[in-house]
């Protein structure tokens, strides 16, 4: 969950410094990967949504 | 495993060795700081052949009418200036930047794989005298864009194989830089050196390499889909053989795309590297930078239908491609911040690399805001194909990677020669070249407005005045880059002996660890990174 949360605000592009300090602490660059990659997914599915949405 | 016998293995064969000298150290060099040099040179007589080539373009659109070259020379000079500006300049100058920083910069002897890293240089020259040698077989050199567009490049002679191998070439030549820098990065850090720990440069980099080994097979699949085309019968993009023509532009930007951000990745490196050396603080938002890049890679796989709004993509299909392409955006902005918020109450100097990275943060997002603009699907549809893109892409281009490849070399000079560049040369090279490039891109934005084709050797009386002001502009943009040229010869045969550090705020290891010049060897012995 945690590594969502770092993903989500990396997509964003800001971290606060006491949360990073913990994500570096605490998550493992394969969470990281993985979260990244479903969230990747994620996102376009989202767009697609949003795009099938306005075009109804 | 391997990785690291190897790196050992050749530490040790170098001890002993005294290398060769004259042609035979550079033909036969492992040395990542050697290796580092030929690109660098490679990279810049590249960038002197593409800028006359853009010169002569230039020269022809000054005045309404055909003055001085033919239309089909024209059209070959559009399409190799590109290929020469993008995979003969920009790429090889970073590979060249990756080869002498990274393994400084985190620790390391060399490159993990010396003598793979001797091929992928000695690789580019043969595919850089072919696209050349191209101008002077029967038909021309490639005239349908750098985009290789079928079916204009299946009608074309023998210059059209000729660029595809050198396509090919280049290719293999990127994956295996890749893989080194790759496996340099994750196997080769001295102790202490975390992930987190690594400089900018070596992040963007790395995320760079990622990005070159999934598009460059993309590349050149396509372009072997175009080779079996034009030889073998095939007909992936022949409508009339049950083939495409717009299947080839999906490749193509599904490859396109993520290669602008291999440019301009490094770039961001650089800057983030510059910027908290002359404010005198440190990177505001490291670890947010390192999620940015990151995402900005993955996203870019995304986004490549901008370059397609106007071939007939369902609404579905272009509003997908205009939010994602909106939304990439945001990444890239918060870094601009990040670098404006470094320096924000710093006790900031002026030297050459500060004076091109500052430049870089201006113009640059003067060219994120075109793209921006250009990213609006119904906008897209009129300015598609006009000077608008070619303002837009020269100015991520030229005043984003260029400006800081300069601010690069300006900046680790020293520590490459052991000699300080000449500090108000360098200044006017950056003055002389940013009043040139504005004054030779900036008025294309008004000529796309107005109309104005790209890709065209004569065009209607109404675009004179701006197109005039345009050749000005290059011809001072061009020319002043002499004054590099000069610069850093003239600075490389002084003796104004540069300090270890000359840089006050520079904190990596290679300006910290080591000497000016870098020796030939460094860290042999890692350092303990705290
Ligand atoms: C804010 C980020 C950016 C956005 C929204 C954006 C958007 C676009 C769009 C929509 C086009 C297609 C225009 C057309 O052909 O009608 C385009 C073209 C182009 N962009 Fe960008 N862009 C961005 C950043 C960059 C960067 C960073 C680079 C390179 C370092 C770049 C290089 C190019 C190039 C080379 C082309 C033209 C390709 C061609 O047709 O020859 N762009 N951009
Ligand atoms: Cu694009």
């Amino acid at each position: 969950m945690d590594a969502f949360k770092a993903v989500f605000w990396s997509f964003f592009g800001v971290r606060k410094k006491a949360e990073y300090d913990k994500d570096a602490k605490q998550l493992t660059p394969q969470a990281v990967i993985a979260a990244g990659l479903v969230s990747a997914a994620v996102f376009v599915l989202v767009l697609f949504g949003i795009v099938k949405l306005v075009t109804r | 495993m391997s990785a690291a016998t190897h790196a050992q293995d050749h530490g040790h064969h170098d001890d002993h060795a005294h290398h060769p000298t004259g042609l035979k150290r550079w033909l036969f060099t492992t040395n990542h700081k050697d290796i580092g040099t030929l690109y660098l040179w490679f990279s810049l007589t590249m960038f002197f052949m593409g800028g006359v080539m853009a010169l002569l373009l230039r020269a022809e659109l000054f005045q309404p009418g055909l003055q001085l070259i033919n239309p089909e020379f024209f059209n070959s000079l559009t399409t190799v200036h590109g290929l020469v500006m993008v995979f003969g300049a920009i790429m090889p100058a970073w590979v060249g930047f990756a080869n002498w920083l990274i393994p400084m910069q985190i620790g390391a002897a060399d490159m993990a794989f010396p003598r793979m890293n001797n091929w992928s240089f000695w690789l580019v020259v043969p595919a850089a005298i072919l696209l050349v040698a191209s101008f002077f077989v029967p038909g021309g050199a490639a005239a349908s864009g750098w985009t290789l567009y079928p079916p204009l490049i299946i009608q074309q002679g023998i210059s059209i194989d000729m660029t595809i191998l050198a396509v090919h070439i280049l290719g293999a030549s990127s994956i295996m830089g890749s893989i080194n820098i790759i496996t340099t990065i994750l196997n080769l850090r001295a102790p202490g050196m975390t992930l987190m720990k690594m400089p900018l440069f070596v992040w963007t980099w790395l995320i760079t390499a990622y990005l070159l080994i999934a598009v460059m097979p993309v590349l050149a699949g396509a372009v072997t889909m175009l080779l079996t085309d034009r030889h073998f019968g095939t007909s992936f993009f022949n409508a009339a053989g049950g083939g495409d023509p717009t299947m080839f532009m999906h490749i193509f930007w599904f490859f396109g795309h993520p290669e602008v951000y291999i440019m301009i990745l490094p770039a961001f490196g650089v800057v983030s590297a510059i910027i908290p050396a002359f404010a005198r603080k440190p990177l505001f938002g490291y670890a947010s930078m390192v999620y940015a890049t990151a995402s900005i890679a993955i996203l870019s796989f995304i986004v490549w239908g901008h370059h397609m709004f106007t071939v007939g993509m369902p609404a579905a299909g272009n509003l997908f491609f205009m939010y994602a392409t909106m939304l990439i955006a945001v990444p890239t902005g918060v870094k601009i911040f990040n670098w404006i918020a470094t320096m924000w109450q710093g006790s900031m100097t002026f030297e050459t690399p500060m004076l091109f990275s500052i430049g870089f943060i201006c113009l640059f997002t003067i060219g994120g805001f075109s793209g921006l603009v250009l990213a609006i699907t119904p906008v897209d549809i009129t300015l598609h194909n006009t000077y608008y893109v070619v303002a837009h892409f020269h100015y991520v281009l030229v005043s984003g990677a260029l400006f800081t490849l300069f601010a690069g070399a300006y900046f680790w000079i020293p520590k490459f020669t052991g000699k300080m560049y000449n500090e108000s040369l360098g200044k006017l090279h950056f003055w002389l070249s940013v009043i040139g490039f504005n004054i030779a891109f900036f008025p294309q934005h008004f000529l796309g407005l107005a109309g104005m084709p790209r890709r065209i050797p004569d065009y209607a009386l109404q675009f004179a005045e701006w197109n005039m002001w345009s050749t000005i502009g290059a011809f001072i943009f061009g020319f002043s880059q002499l004054l590099f040229l000069y610069n850093m010869i003239e600075c490389i045969r002084s003796n104004r002996k540069a300090a270890d550090n000359p840089w006050e705020g520079a904190d990596t290891l290679e300006w910290t660890h080591l000497p000016s010049p870098a020796p030939y060897h460094s860290f042999e012995t890692a350092p303990v990174v705290k």
